[in-house]
Formats: C-alpha cells, structure tokens, sequence
C-alpha cells in the first residue's frame, strides 16, 4: 500500500505543476503568467484529498474554448499517454513526428487564436493557412492531444521552461486528466462509426489506476450516505409519475379490451406500478362482486428482481387465489398453469384477476420455459398481466410466438426514480469490480469463517491463497525485472498485464495435487467437500476457462491476499 | 413488500390518502366526457368488425381442418388389424410461426368435437429429450379427460402393485391404462413447430410411437414451417418407412391478411375506417417483421380502441344520437377540427358568411350538418373501398403484371394518390388494349361482384359482347383498334432514308364495334373511378369518420425501449424538463451539467470511453464534475457514483471485465 500511495503524493505534485503550464501553453494571450501561480497553492490543498477532481476543475471554471474539451474527457482515456515518449525513443521517427507536433501546435495555436479573438470571423477570413492547419489537426487526430495532451518534455527541447518542469512518465493520473482535455477523438460519428472507433485494435488503452479500496462504501456507508441524499429533480419526477398516473384510466382500458401491459424506461417503475395497483384495486372495489361487501379485490403483486423468484412462487400465489382452497392443486409448474388455466375457463371469475411482475425482464424469470409459460398464462383472457422491465433489450425475451400471446402493448414509462428495491447497490458495485471478496467482510470474515472450519480447511485455503499469489508473481515477474527503468517500465507493464491476467485463477486439478502432497485431504470427495464450504462462504470463486479446464481463485487482490497469506501462515505456525 | 417475491396487494391503510385520489378521479372524468358512450360506441363498431373477423378466419383455414379431421377419422377406421406404418399427417402451416398455435389449437377443438379421439400438442419448448416429451405426452393425454387427482394417483401410487414394478412418469404405459380406461378411437399427436425439434428426438419419438402402435392407435401430426420435402430429409430412412404421410396445406397468414384487409378495413359498410397511413404501416409490419393474423387484428382493435377513447368527435358516430344528448362541448370539439376550419375556409371563400356564422354559433345548425357530411364521407369512402376493389378485379381479371394487392391499392386510393398515378393510367390503357375473351372474363366477374355504388351496367355490357362474339365469324377474339397487334410499321425508304410510319390495319366490322364498346365501358369506368377516388383527407370531419394517427399506435406495439433508456441517460432534460440541466439553454454546448442525474452524467462518460473502462478513472472524471467546488470527497458523491455504477451494470450497459483490474467493459453502444 506504501508505494502507490508514495506515488500519489508524486502525480499531485506533479499535477499541480502540469497545470498550470497547460493554461499557459493552451491559451497564452488569454492568461497572465502569474495567474496559475495564484491558482496553484489552492489547487495543490485540495489535491491531497480528491486529487483528479482539481484540475478539470479549474477548466470547468473557464468559459469557452475549454469547455469542447471536457466534453471528451472520458474518450481520452483510451489512450495511454507514455506510450508516446517509449515510441519517441526509438529514434528517428521521433524527430519527424516532433516536426509534425510543432506544427500542430503552431496551427492548433492559430485556431485558438480565431477562435477566442472572434468567433464571428466568417469563413473568408479561414484562408488556406487555417485549412492547412485544421488539415494538420485532423490528421493525427487524438495521436497525442493538442499541445495540452502530450507530454512533450522528452521531445521538444526548444522550450527549456517546460523542460524544466518535466515529470517522469508513468504517473498515471494526472497524465490521464491532461488527457481528458485532449478534444482529439473524432466526435460525432454515427453509431456504427464510433462502436469501430472504440473497438478498433489497440484502441483500448487506459491507465493502470487502481480505485482504493477506502472510496468504495460498504453497505452501512452507504446507506447512511443515501439519508442525507435528496435528490435534485424530485419535483420532476414526481411530476413524471403524475403524468404516468392520468394514464392509468386508459391502461384500464386496454386491460378490459384484453390486451396485457408491457412499461418500461429508465427508472425503477415501482413506483408507477404500485399506484396502479392501488388504481385497480379501487376500481375493483366499486364493481359488482366487491361493491357493497366486505370482500376485498386480490391483486397478485410479484416482484421479479426478488433472488431466485421462480416460476413456481408466481404461480402457487396465483393458485392460492384462484382455485379454492379445497382442490389438491399439482406440484409441477406445467401441470400447475395447466390446471390454473383450466380453472379460470371452467369456472371464471367474475372479474379478471390482475398480476403485477415487476421486472419481468429479471435474470430469474428469463431461463427458458419461464417466458413461455407466462406468456401461455397472460394469454388467458381472465388474467391480466401488468408487468414492468427494466433492460433496454427486453423484447430479445420474446419471440414472435411468445410476443403475440403475451398481448402486450407497451408504454413508455420513464421515471428516474432510484432502483432501490431492484438494485442491491453495494453488492453490485463489488461484484463489477472484481471485489465480491468484501462480501463477506473482508479479511476478518474469511478469518472469522476459517476459524470455525477444521485445520484440513485451513491448509487448503492457505494453499489456495499462496498458489494464486505465486501465479500472480509469475505474472508480474517481468514487470519487475526492468523496474528500475522507471518510464518504460509502465508501458511494459501495461503490455504484460493482458496476457497475463488472462490466466486467472489455480487449476483445480493442480490445487487437487498440492492439496493431496500436503495430506490436506485423500481423495476428491473429501477435497469437493472442503470447497463447498468454502463456496457456501463465498470465499472462492470459480470459472471455466478458455480451455475448459476449471480454476478456482479467491476473490480478492494482491495486496489484500498478501495479507491474507501472512495472517493464514501466522496461523498455522 | 418490496423484497418479496411475491404477495397479494393490500392498499395502505391511512385514510387521509383516499381524498386526494378521488379529486384526481372527478377531475379525470371531466377530461373525458361522455367516455361510456363512446366506449359504448367502441364496442359496437368493433363487435361487428369482429365477427367479419371471426367469419374470415374460420373460413380461411376451414378447408384444411376439416380435410385434417377427415383424415384423422378415416385413420381410425382400420381398428383390429395391426398397421404397419404410423398414420401422419404433414401440415405445411408455413412461415409465420406466430399463427400456427391458434392454427392448431382450432384443430384440437374440431378433432376432439367430431371425432373420438385424443389429441395433445407438443412444442418444441417443452420437449428438449425424448424423456421430456413422453413425460409431456403422458401428462398432456393422461390429463384430458380426468381430473387433475385421479391422474395424479395414476402417476404416484395407483397400478403399481397391480403390474408388478411402478412405472416410470414417461413410461407411455401410463397412456395404455388410459386409453383402456377410456378407450378413445386415437390418440392425436401434433407436433406444433417439427423444424424446432432435435432431429434426433423427433427419429426417436417416431421409433417409440411405432413400437407402441400395436396397443396404442396413434396418430402423428407434424407442423412443418417449410416444406415437406425438408421434413423428409431429416428424417432417416428408417424412420420415414414407419410414417405414412399425407400432405396438407394451410392457406399462408399473408393471404388470411389480405383476405382480413378487405373484410374490416375496405370493406364497403365501416362506420369507422383505418387511414391510409396507419394500415399502410400495420401491413408493413406483417410483411416485415410479424406474419400474424393476431397480430394484424390486435393492431386494429388498438386503432378503434384509441379512436374512441382519445377523440371526443368521435361520439358523432353513434348511431342514433339526437342533439339534445349531446353536450355542447362535443360541438365545441369539431369546431377546433382542422377539417372545420378548412371547410369554413373554403365556405367563405365562396361568399357563405351567414351560413358560417350560423355554423360557428349554432350547436344545432352544425349538428345537422355534422350528421349530413358523416353520411356523406361513409358513403365516399365506401364508394372510395368499392372502385379500389373493381379497380384490383380489372387488374386481376385482365392479369396485368406486376401483380397489386387489394390493400396496396387501397392505402393508396385512400391516400388520395392513385388517380392520375401511372398506375391508373397503366391499368385504364390495359382495359382499352384488352381483347374480347379478356374482357369477358372482367365483366363476368364485375357482375358476380354486384357493386351497388357504381352505375355501370355490367350485364348490358355483357349482352353486348356476347352479341358481337357470337356475330364474329373469325376464329380469334376480337380486338379493340387501341390493341398492339392491330398496328403494323412500316419501313419507307425514301432517299436513303428509312422511315417508319404506323398504321392500323384496317378493322373489321366486328372489330370498330367491338372497339366501340370497349371505350364505352373505358370511359364509364374511367368516369366511376374519377369521382371515386378522391382525397379522403380533405373532406370534412374526416377525423371523425377515418383514424389515422400513428402515434399511439406505433410506440405501443413496436416500442424503442432502448431507445428510451439511451435518451433518458444522454439528455435527461427530455424527460425531466427541468430548469437545470436543459443543454440548448446552457450556451456551453455539450457540457456535462453537475445538476444531471448522477446515472445520466456516468452514462455520458460511459459513452466516450472505450471498450475497456478504467473505473478508477470514471471515478475520477465523475468527482471532477459533481464535486465542482467542494474542498474534500463527500461520500454522498461516493453513494452516488456505486448507485449509477450499479444501475449501469442492471441495464447491462457494463460487465466486470478481467482484462485489467478495476476495469468494466463496455457492452452496449449508443444507438447502434
């Protein structure tokens, strides 16, 4: 943890020196020397805490020009920025390029100039030099930024102020923000245009910083976090969800003329769904079989986000309503909608029964006879399906079999509102990540769970632990061979990772082997049954490979494992 | 509530909420006037396309089921004596998958009804092995004519001890005990989609069958979206020697369709009509994307659905509604008609201003004349659907080419478009061209079809003929002078100079009578087709009388979700229309305003990334943006960002990626 740290404090240094000399290089008839200087102190205050956030900053604040630039942000981490001075190294392309960049800049310079000095000056006044130059611009596009983006030090000795400054390569963040402002990848492609931009090869690049595990919230934090969070466009959205709810008597409607509700859009449509429900239910209450008794409208509410809603839950609810209590309903789901249907035709109800599935479109209900089946039961003229979903691709869960049946129409109901109910943030955060190690509670709860386990369980996982920490160190074995030829190193580095990431993970059949010299356990059962545990805890995670072979690893990273290592070894000694 | 996965709604229980509710109701329903009448006027309108409806359909495939039932009852015949090959029969139901489950759900029901037979069918989904498929089998047939408890006894308990060791639940002897219980003349089995099928399970379940045609009368039905000859190709040889097959053939959803358009949309008695544009899109999308008879009617119950309930002029098509039941908003309504406006244009450009001002004032003078000119526009429109309909059977019966179909003549008659087009030229040239024979099929034909509107006397025109036919003494037909064959060219060489000059053959006596009729019976048509094929659109209260808006129509049935999402992320303001985050208003063009949602600004950057994302550095550019100002790292940002991380990975935008730690990989690009 040391090292990078030591290496933050250098990039912010650093940083709030590079920024400076950009505003200057970037705009030299706007800016006064010396206003950077002001500037600066301040900077660098902040730049101990939220050390990325400063410089953009400050451009943000600038009207204008610079305001193009930051709309690219993001797209200038594609491209890594030292991956320039390892290319100028190697000789005499280094010049040439060296001869185009001053060029560039001398152009990109003269655009800045028209551009602030008048943006009304007409397009006559764009002689051949400017074309020469927007010409020169163009054509080596985001290569290195404008003069902002590129680290120029190396390669252009003629200002000996800038070299001055020169920081060495490899400190990545900052070198990404110089990067952000870099307007250089084309925008404004057509959509196919920009899918090959960005997947075209070696396209991807992006730096190698690591998000410290201490920005990441865990769920007390966050939710603590989410309190004292009110939301800038309540007024907003509710008024959204008042305009869904005059809708509610036409979708009414459309469930008396036999069709089924489809909403979808972005937001969390619970909200919506919840006060249509309510619609329904008082619209029940004033029909026939419910008016004037005490008998109240069921309306079957199913929330498909809920883990492992099943088919089956769906419909044993809607068993329990439908057919009286006295009948032996089946077990099976098949036989189960078979006889629900047969019911609702052979004795129907006096009015349809409505059933809500939120997120119909949730990974529980896509798997494969589920959409058919609830398209067989939304088929059903006594039933009503008001169902909500979430992903943009929803539709691909039909076929046009499927869709016909299901007799949905669809309307737009975009909310906004959080996905609180959907969405288990924290965990899904962790999860993206890589990180679902701090699910169970970090080191201290896999210490917590190991105790509790029998030593065979301890030594496997100690083995598990050292393995995958030895095939990392393969891994990274090169990186640190040239460690000291600091520049190049990340860029090495950066080339290195790929492959090696690839092989992720201890082969199950080499743990096996380790697991049987160290007498840790005899035969398979007894080593399967030692994993389970380990699976139940969720403290190691499988995959299977490329090659079809199974690897295990534990989800967690170097220096959490290194750790992890050392308290495990501590342990048994 | 919310984290179950499932329960019965119970309303909240504080009564304070119920006040609010009920104003939002009362002020509801003032937006909507008179919407039970209308509504009450829906249902009528729609009943009676809907049984035109019902009447196609089962007309449509009529011939086909009952040659299957027919099939299936004199399969049953040969009892007693074993057979050697399994009855089948192939149902070569075509392409559009979507209809063959009505298709063979209306089978089941004529089998079952008029012979004594079983009959299951088995879909592809539910069948992926063979076990799978008799275990469906035996439940489906099993479970026909019992209750669900005495089929279950016969699974679990029942018959066991009696026949020595308990059968398996795919063990088609469930099916025996069944069929000796019941004793049904066969056991239909129809297999839905065969293309659908493992090759293997269908070899397999052919195999199995056979070996039990000796106790059990089965009979196959396979549906085949393609074509025979690709069924028999899948099947091995051995399997083929077990089937004996027939074939038949469904009548394809294109033409049902057709058939369909010209009963609900063209046909000549509609009180409500479908415009040009929106049943051009309905066929648009059968021919494109659906191919489904449900489908195509769903979309029109939709179009009268959306008519009644959303336009309150629509309450003049009630039949039999007096002035008095009419409120004076409704008049109010058809005031604001654009129709009305251009028609009170046009009135007074004519110097009728009293006459406008009695319209614009009085509810009663406009009542009468909105009843007049509803009349009116029916009748036009009807008179419209009858000359698009002769004007397709003249195209037919002359067979011109390229073929048009009923509906794309009328989308475009409808549209105003098809009189003067070089498709009415085409077709009127052709009529002039056409021999005797030809034309004596047209006027057959135009007699069968009985037009009322049209004043042409078909059956004089055809006494006529028949005259001049049987006077001719020529063995060919007769031709009209506008016929190819009756010019010649002829070459001249004049001074080295070629040229050529056409000339008629001199005609015959029958031949300038014949031609004579023949421009009568052009020009009468021509006359009838002119005053019919006129601008719907332009007329008055065409609103009232013609739905044509798409707009409801299209977002409900071929909604863009993704779309929607995509839009609702890259420009929040759309939706939101809030003061704060409006773009166009912000002079900085494309700045990532602060004030956006926190999911909207990490989309916008999700957008300009690469393939690869380094979160730390999305973490980053997000800080930068929302923390604009602020001295230190709120973990309220924090909060924000892990929300709209994790809502980006829920829509699927993003996935982990093990390419790089801390890297997400981008999985979804904007409007593509």
């Amino acid at each position: 943890m040391a090292i990078p740290k030591r290496k933050r404090e250098e990039n912010e240094n650093l940083e709030t020196d590079a920024t400076p000399r950009k505003l200057r290089a970037q705009a030299p008839d706007e800016e006064s020397a010396n206003e950077p200087e002001i500037q600066t102190p301040s900077r660098r205050e902040r730049g101990q805490i939220a050390p990325i956030a400063a410089t953009p900053k400050s451009i943000l604040k600038k009207p204008g020009i610079f305001n193009d630039a930051i709309v690219s942000t993001p797209k200038s981490t594609r491209k890594l920025v030292f991956e320039t001075p390892s290319k100028s190294t190697n000789g005499t392309p280094a010049i040439v390029r060296n001869a185009d960049r001053s060029a560039r800049r001398k152009s990109n310079r003269r655009l800045l100039e028209l551009t602030i000095n008048g943006v009304g000056s007409d397009e006559e006044d764009l002689g051949e030099e400017d074309a020469l130059a927007e010409q020169i611009l163009s054509d080596e596009e985001e290569r290195t930024g404008i003069n902002v983006a590129i680290p120029e030090e190396p390669t252009v000795p003629d200002t000996p102020s800038k070299r001055g400054r020169g920081r060495p390569k490899g400190s990545g963040k900052n070198q990404k923000l110089r990067k952000q402002r870099s307007p250089t990848p084309p925008q404004e492609l057509p959509p196919h245009e920009e899918y090959f931009w960005q997947n075209r090869p070696g396209g991807t690049k992006t730096s190698n910083n690591t998000l410290s595990s201490q920005n990441l919230l865990n769920h007390d934090e966050y939710f603590q976090a989410m309190q004292s969070y009110t939301e800038r466009h309540e007024p907003e959205m509710d008024l959204l969800v008042e305009l869904h709810s005059r809708a509610y008597d036409q979708w009414l409607f459309e469930l008396e003329e036999g069709f089924n509700l489809c909403l979808y859009g972005y937001g969390s449509k619970r909200p919506i769904t919840d006060a249509f429900t309510k619609h329904i239910y008082e619209r029940y209450l004033t029909l026939s079989p419910y008016k004037g008794t005490r008998k109240t409208p069921k309306i079957i509410v199913i929330n498909g986000y809920a883990p492992n809603t099943s088919l089956k839950d769906i419909l044993a609810m809607i068993a329990s309503i439908v057919i009286p209590t006295n009948k032996k309903v089946p077990n099976q789901p098949l036989a189960l909608l078979n006889s629900i249907l047969n019911h609702l035709t052979e004795t129907p109800p006096p009015l349809p029964v409505p059933v809500v599935i939120n997120s119909i479109d949730s990974p529980y209900l896509r798997k494969s006879p589920t959409p058919s089946m609830l398209a067989t039961l939304a088929a059903h003229s006594h039933i009503k399906l008001i169902s909500t979903a979430d992903t943009p691709n929803f539709p691909l869960l039909w076929d046009i079999g499927l869709r016909t049946q299901s007799k949905f129409l669809f309307h737009d109901a975009t909310t906004f509102a959080p996905y609180d109910a959907e969405i288990d943030t924290v965990e899904t955060v962790n999860e993206l990540l890589g990180r679902s190690g701090r699910r169970i509670g970090g080191r201290d709860g896999i210490g917590f769970v190991l105790r509790s386990l029998p030593e065979n369980a301890r030594s496997l996982f100690r083995i598990l632990v050292t393995e995958q920490l030895a095939l990392l160190f393969m891994d990274n074995a090169n990186d640190f061979d040239d460690a000291p030829a600091t520049p190049k190193n990340k860029k090495v580095a950066a080339t290195k990772n790929v492959p090696a990431d690839t092989v992720q993970g201890v082969e199950y059949r080499v743990l096996y082997h380790k697991a049987v010299e160290e007498f840790v356990c005899s035969s398979e059962v007894g080593f399967r049954t030692l994993l389970k545990e380990f699976h139940d805890h969720q403290m190691i995670e499988s995959r299977k490979d490329a090659m079809g072979t199974e690897r295990l690893w534990v989800p967690f990273r170097q220096e959490e494992l290194e750790s992890l290592a050392e308290d495990l070894s501590s342990d048994m000694m | 509530m919310e984290h179950e996965k499932c329960y019965i709604y119970a309303p909240p229980e504080s009564n304070s909420e119920e006040r609010p509710s009920k104003r939002v109701r009362t002020s509801k329903l003032q937006s909507q006037p008179q919407l039970t009448e209308r509504l009450s006027t829906y249902r009528e309108v729609w009943a009676q396309q809907e049984e035109r409806i019902q009447q196609t359909l089962e007309n449509a495939d009529s011939v086909t089921q009952e040659n299957i039932v027919k099939f299936v009852a004199a399969s049953t015949t040969s009892e007693g004596e074993p057979q050697a090959s399994i009855p089948t029969g192939l149902i070569v139901a075509g392409p559009s998958i979507a209809s063959h489950g009505l298709f063979f759900s209306r089978l089941g029901q004529n089998i079952r009804s008029e012979t004594d037979s079983a009959y299951a069918v088995l879909t592809s989904g539910e069948c992926p092995n063979l076990k799978t498929l008799l275990k469906c089998l035996v439940k489906k047939i099993t479970s026909l004519k019992d209750d669900g408890d005495e089929h279950d006894d016969l699974i679990n308990s029942g018959f066991s001890a009696r026949n020595g060791p308990k059968l398996l639940d795919f063990d088609l002897g469930h099916v025996q005990m069944w069929q000796d219980k019941n004793e049904t003349q066969s056991i239909v089995v129809a297999i839905q989609d065969s293309e659908a099928f493992d090759t293997a399970v269908l070899v397999e379940l052919v195999d199995t069958v056979h070996s039990w045609l000796d106790r059990l009368p089965f009979i196959l039905l396979f549906g085949i979206a393609t074509s025979a000859e690709n069924f028999e190709d899948r099947m091995s040889g051995k399997s083929l020697r077990y089937l004996d097959g027939q074939k038949f053939d469904v009548t394809q959803s294109d033409v049902i369709i057709e058939k369909l358009f010209s009963v609900t949309v063209a046909n000549a008695d509609a009180r409500l009509r479908i415009g040009p544009t929106l049943s051009h899109r309905l066929l648009d999308r059968q021919k494109d994307h659906v191919q489904n008879v449900q489908d195509f009617v769903d979309g029109l119950k939709y179009a009268h659905m959306s008519h009644f309930y959303a336009s309150y002029p629509s309450i003049f098509l009630r039949k039999g509604s007096t002035y008095t039941d009419l409120p004076s908003e409704a008049f109010e309504a058809v005031r604001n008609l654009p129709s009305f406006r251009r028609w009170i244009e046009t009135l007074l450009q004519d110097g009728n201003a009293s006459e406008v001002r009695t319209l614009l004032q009085s509810d009663q003078s406009l009542h009468e004349e909105i009843a007049k000119h509803i009349k009116l526009g029916q009748t036009a429109l009807t008179s419209l659907s009858q000359a698009a309909i002769l004007f397709h059977n003249i195209r037919e019966s002359l067979q011109i080419s390229p073929p048009f179909r009923l509906s794309t003549i009328w989308t475009r008659a409808a549209a105003g478009d098809l009189s003067g087009s070089p498709l009415y030229r085409e077709t009127m040239l052709s009529l002039k061209k056409a021999s005797s024979d030809k034309l004596k099929q047209l006027l057959i034909s135009m007699e069968r079809l009985n037009m009322e509107g049209s004043s042409i006397d078909w059956a004089k025109f055809n006494q006529n003929l028949l005259k001049l036919v049987q006077n001719s003494d020529g063995s060919g037909p007769l031709r009209s002078q506008d016929d190819v064959r009756n010019d010649s060219v002829r070459t001249t060489v004049i001074a080295q100079k070629v040229l050529l000059s056409k000339h008629k053959a001199a005609l015959s006596e029958q031949d300038k009578a014949y031609s004579e009729l023949v421009a009568q019976l052009h020009d009468e048509i021509d006359r009838y087709m002119t005053s019919a094929f006129i601008d719907p659109q332009a007329m008055f209260l065409s609103e009232i009388f013609m739905y044509d808006l798409k707009s409801p129509h299209v977002e409900v049935f071929q909604p863009k979700p993704r779309f929607a999402i995509e839009r609702a992320l890259a420009t929040p303001h759309d939706y939101l229309g809030c003061s704060c985050c409006d773009r166009n208003r912000t002079e900085e063009e494309g700045v990532l305003a602060a004030t956006q949602p926190a999911t909207a600004i990490l989309y916008q950057l999700f957008l300009e990334s690469g393939t690869l994302i380094n979160a730390s550095d999305l973490w980053s550019a997000f800080e930068a943006i929302v923390e604009e100002g602020s001295e230190e790292s709120d973990p309220k940002t924090s909060a924000l960002i892990q929300r709209a991380l994790a809502e980006l990975r829920y829509l699927g935008l993003v996935k982990p990626s093990r390419k790089k730690t801390d890297h997400i990989a981008k999985i979804m690009w904007k409007g593509l």
